[in-house]
């Protein structure tokens, strides 16, 4: 099972790139994608999906390219959008259903399936109930669902913890840390707290083209010596936001507890800190942004 | 700043926002479209006023009374669905939510939005006053061009009547029952009655009365300059080819004479058309979805677990391991059957009862009918009655936003395309039943094949219309012009449900057949175009 993402950009009207000459090799896993508003993660996961052609490049599904022959990727795939709807007069039970079918599975299976899932999506209760009465969360777990109705090999999630509670995406974290064995899994996110626990492997986009393609050792590995914890009076804040580059702050009642990723010690009482994914991540965009300016 | 001048702040800017939003989309290219059609067809004669079967000299009197007449009918039609979507844009967008959590009264908007709306359309009726400009041109009949007699009537007869389409537009997306297709379908009945009516008065009564298209200030003109009593005059606006419109007796007319009363009464429509506003400000629900069209249910409330209780001190939610069973075999023969299946119970979803009685009431007609010609018109209502689900055809995946779902299954174009055109058929063959088991039973194999030919042209056209405009709106409209003009009025070209006892023995079902197959290809065409975007 791999996947192999070669030189892929894609181009929008007005010639402008929203993914430009991107390559990852990708094999069973959780992989975590990361990386700020407009980064490009949803262009991927579109072209992943099947959903938009790329521009240029090609991406190999066990070496057949997807352009050419989409159907074989689709029927191991499953897909979570970023933005996507449901029909509003079917019932859960019923929506999923009719994807089982347009997803070309055996009704006996998809009837065993659809029960399963619905227990594992917490909807089991709902389950009769009209989709157009439905919470934002609870159609995201619909939409969670339908992703893993066929057992997907490959599966993408675009942003799919947006608009879930905190049990909920707990819950979520704890399925998709399960399902991962034998499958590649995708999970695009901008919350870095959503994957540290369950991504073996993270890549990191920003302006469209790969920072960053790593373990998350490996990433926090780069900002071992980088991270410090300050304490600093409230009045400083302002020009320490603008010296430094801050990946937490917490007011007390000793002052502001700053954690900053800088090369060298910031000031007089700071002190090294154990590096979090939350630190590398930052650091990567913020050396892609301070190359780019310079 | 003072609470009026704030209140025409706030209007001039709603307007303006909705129209630089509708005038930037690709859709209002179409808008254009159809301003220049009707003008171009004017302007080579194809449209042509006629009045005793002769026509007016080309000068600016006879050029701007036959535009305006134009506008006020034609454009009234096309126009109403051209603009019946500035509030359902903000619904669609959210930009409605927004604007209800402002200040701004209900009022205000739906005032904005008639005015939008107005905007809109008289930019239409615009374009036809400069296509009669050079229609008195490439004409050349009377070179003096006179612009009150060429403008009065646009702005005197087309105007108001504008003013009275934008309002009804606004108040129909209002109202939760006409919001949607089926005041599209109910707006055609209104819009044909509407100007039948004054027109049918006058014969009766002697008097004009509803005359919001401003037809019997034309009409009457007519008559009085060619000094001829009402019953003795026929006035038509039609669609002709260029050697007829040149053929025939000409005279001079010079326009109609604007009196108070006649200008007073021409005006009193715009009071018409702000009476309506007012009327779908009362009426506007200001995005308040619990007061929608689509009865949601209350946002669900998850039970609280039985050892959890609901005040009660908090304990630590537990995740049970997941336990999903592996899908072995993936399947080598797709069955096409589940998902024909399934296509066709999202077609019929949401159905309520008594459409089912009505469906089979129709097909019982049919069944019973004896008289064949009733039983054609049997058919045409039993091929009309699911307008709505057939117009849902191509555009569900789009307007549910499931688009990226369904595309990413596999085979969208080889499998699932075919099935929902399949499922319309079946649905067409179900609900005309009672036609086709007549004839089947009465051996009419000719008859039988046409009546097959309209449930799979029906089906194709809406699908195609569906794919390639993305909007319900477009088959709507087609569909029920066609049905009204072809099955209803007994027009044989148009006949496509096989519905008169004369049509099977003609070539009209294989020419259907042939468009059916062709619009299935251009669907798919669509569904590829939009599957590689």
């Amino acid at each position: 099972m791999k996947l192999l993402i070669d030189g892929v950009g894609k181009q929008y009207s007005g010639k402008l790139w929203g993914l430009r000459g991107l390559r990852l090799e990708l094999g069973p896993g959780v992989v975590g994608l990361l990386g700020p508003n407009g980064a490009g993660k949803s262009t991927l996961m579109r072209i992943l999906a099947t959903v938009t052609r790329a521009s240029e490049g090609r991406v190999l599904w066990n070496d057949s390219d997807i352009a050419q022959s989409p159907d074989t990727l689709r029927a191991v795939l499953g897909y979570l959008p970023q933005d996507f709807g449901v029909y509003p007069h079917l019932t859960a039970s019923e929506f999923l259903e009719y994807m089982a079918a347009v997803k070309g599975l055996d009704p006996n299976s998809a009837r065993q399936r659809i029960d399963e899932l619905l227990a594992v999506v917490n909807l089991a209760e709902a389950r009769d109930r009209a989709l157009g009465g439905f919470s934002g969360g609870m159609k995201q777990r619909v939409g969670i669902a339908q992703a893993l109705l066929n057992d997907p090999q490959m599966l993408i999630v675009d942003e799919p913890t947006a608009g879930l509670d905190p049990e909920e995406r707990a819950r979520f974290r704890n399925l998709l840390s399960e399902l991962s064995g034998e499958r590649i899994v995708i999970f695009s996110t901008h919350i870095v707290s959503d994957i540290e626990a369950i991504a073996t492997d993270i890549a990191i986009l920003g302006g469209g083209r790969l920072l960053a393609h790593a373990p998350p050792e490996d990433l926090l590995r780069a900002v071992e010596g980088k991270v410090w914890e300050w304490v600093i009076p409230s009045a400083e804040m302002p020009v320490a936001k603008q010296e430094f580059l801050i990946s937490a702050s917490a007011r007390r009642s000793d002052g502001v507890h700053i954690r900053i990723v800088a090369t060298e010690r910031p000031g007089f009482g700071a002190v090294l800190a154990v590096p979090t994914l939350e630190d590398a991540y930052l650091h990567c965009i913020s050396s892609q942004r301070t190359s780019a300016i310079a | 700043m003072s609470n009026t001048a704030n209140r025409a702040r706030i209007l001039y800017h709603l307007v303006r926002a909705d129209f630089l939003e509708r005038v930037r989309r690709y859709s209002f290219l179409l808008t254009l479209g159809i301003s220049i059609y009707l003008g171009y067809a004017s302007v080579t004669g194809r449209l042509a006023m006629r009045f005793n079967d002769s026509r007016g000299i080309f000068n600016s009197a006879w050029i701007g009374g036959q535009m305006a007449l134009i506008s006020a009918t034609f454009l009234s039609l096309a126009g109403f669905y051209v603009v019946k979507n500035t509030i359902e844009r903000d619904r669609l967008t959210r930009v409605g939510e927004i604007l209800a959590s402002t200040p701004m009264s209900k009022t205000l908007y739906v005032m904005g939005k008639a005015i939008s709306n107005f905007v809109v359309l008289a930019a239409m009726v615009g374009i036809l006053a400069i296509a009669g400009i050079i229609m008195q041109f490439w004409h050349a009949e009377d070179p003096h061009v006179d612009l009150w007699k060429l403008l009065a009537p646009f702005l005197l007869i087309a105007l108001p009547a504008m003013a009275v389409v934008a309002s009804i537009a606004v108040l129909f997306e209002t109202i939760p029952g006409l919001r949607g297709g089926f005041g599209n379908v109910v707006y055609f009945f209104i819009w044909s009655l509407a100007l039948a009516l004054p027109i049918s008065t006058a014969e009766k009564s002697g008097g004009y009365s509803f005359d919001w298209s401003g037809l019997s200030v034309i009409w009457d003109s007519l008559r009085n300059a060619a000094n001829v009593p009402r019953d003795h005059s026929s006035f038509s606006l039609s669609i002709e080819s260029a050697s007829q419109t040149h053929s025939g007796v000409t005279f001079l007319w010079n326009g109609v004479q604007w009196t108070a009363g006649v200008v007073l009464a021409r005006l009193f429509w715009f009071l018409v058309a702000i009476a309506f506003a007012f009327l779908a400000a009362l009426l506007f629900d200001r995005f308040d979805p619990a007061k929608g069209g689509l009865r949601r249910a209350a946002p669900a409330r998850m039970p609280i677990p039985a050892d959890q209780p609901e005040n009660g001190p908090l304990v630590k939610p537990t995740y049970a391991t997941v336990s999903l069973t592996p899908i072995r075999t993936r399947q080598e023969h797709f069955r096409f059957g589940a998902i024909l299946l399934a296509e066709l119970r999202l077609l019929l979803k949401g159905q309520k009862w008594w459409w089912y009685a009505v469906a089979v009431g129709l097909i019982a007609g049919c069944a019973a009918a004896p008289d064949a010609s009733a039983r054609g018109m049997l058919l045409a209502c039993a091929w009309f009655w699911p307008i709505l689900i057939w117009s849902k055809m191509g555009v569900r995946e789009i307007r549910d936003q499931t688009s990226q779902l369904i595309f990413s299954a596999p085979h969208p174009l080889a499998r699932q395309l075919p099935a929902v055109w399949l499922a319309a058929v079946l649905l067409a063959l179900i609900t005309g039943s009672g036609f086709g088991g007549r004839l089947l039973f009465a051996g009419d194999w000719r008859g039988l094949l046409a009546w097959l030919i309209g449930a799979l042209f029906i089906p194709a056209l809406a699908l195609t219309l569906g794919v390639w405009s993305g909007s319900s709106k477009l088959f709507e409209i087609i569909y029920t012009l066609l049905w009204y003009i072809g099955p209803m009025h007994a027009t044989l070209q148009l006949d496509f449900m096989g519905s008169a006892p004369e049509t099977p023995h003609t070539l009209i079902p294989a020419f259907y057949f042939v468009l059916a197959a062709a619009m299935i290809a251009v669907a798919f065409l669509g569904r590829k175009r939009q599957l590689q975007t």
